[in-house]
């Protein structure tokens, strides 16, 4: 019944559940800061992950409200820009109450750990998320090396 | 007990059982002589994944959001969590005939007012 793996992963939840809080106590205050992960300075806009795969890399980022159209992906070695543009206009006729989203256009630039071939990138949008995979040039790839 | 305990489990301490974050989502809201429009920024939610709930004038949006992570992280600036916020509606909101929409991350809702709540028109004789 009590065993100390357990405890000491209690704690730990206790301490995660504190730290949760704390990170809330900004989105509590002003909601529209809420939008950004608890310790972090929100200055970087689309918010993105890159995860590593091996052979290629896999970059997402966070773009809500923004159709394909609006948006352009440029890559050259393992330089990698995300633009865009978002207009909010109020729908006609429509009488406005609250706007918390705004028009916003945006540039990132990430520079990513190695470099990729741009001829076989591919992209998807799909509910406000963009998926990007970014396959590594053959120079950057892992390689097994045979022992003799 | 053997003395082994860095700390003792108290019983009836309530577990946690979900350990997302809750965001607010960013809205918009537009009203017309005929619905009152919600716009909410929900990046990444499935459609099956947002709940609405209108009851008793308040309306409950909630969205979890769940990401496929694969490989190692070099970084991740974001992650799962779930989108929650409570508007209060007017009564005068025909529950039935409510609409929802989500495109590129975006939920639109439609609240249709009631027949009874839209403005009319007198004419003087």
């Amino acid at each position: 019944m009590y065993t100390r793996i357990s405890d000491i992963d209690r704690m730990f939840d206790a301490m995660g559940l504190l730290r949760g809080r704390l990170g809330n106590v900004f989105s509590d205050f002003d909601r529209t800061l809420g939008h950004g992960t608890d310790w972090h300075v929100s200055g970087s806009y689309p918010r993105t992950n890159l995860y590593d795969k091996g052979d290629t890399f896999e970059l997402v980022a966070e773009i809500p409200g923004l159709s394909k159209e609006e948006l352009k992906v440029k890559i050259q070695g393992n330089y990698l820009e995300i633009s865009g543009t978002r207009e909010v206009n109020p729908p006609e006729n429509y009488q406005v109450h609250r706007s918390e989203r705004g028009s916003s256009s945006f540039t990132r630039s990430l520079t990513l750990p190695a470099d990729v071939d741009s001829d076989k990138v591919t992209a998807t949008l799909e509910n406000g998320i963009l998926s990007l995979t970014l396959p590594k040039s053959e120079t950057a790839k892992p390689r097994q090396i045979s022992i003799n | 007990m053997d003395g082994k305990d860095l700390t003792q489990k108290e019983q009836g301490t309530v577990e946690l059982t979900r350990n997302l974050r809750q965001v607010a989502p960013l809205v918009d809201i537009y009203e017309n002589d005929d619905e009152i429009l919600l716009h909410a920024e929900m990046p990444g939610v499935q459609k099956d994944d947002i709940t609405i709930n209108i009851d008793n004038g308040s309306l409950t949006l909630s969205g979890l959001r769940s990401l496929t992570k694969e490989g190692a992280a070099d970084w991740e600036e974001f992650g799962d969590l779930e989108y929650q916020r409570a508007f209060s509606v007017p009564q005068s909101i025909d529950v039935n005939s409510v609409k929802a929409e989500l495109k590129d991350g975006i939920l639109a809702l439609h609240l249709p007012k009631s027949e009874a709540a839209k403005p009319r028109f007198i004419e003087i004789n």
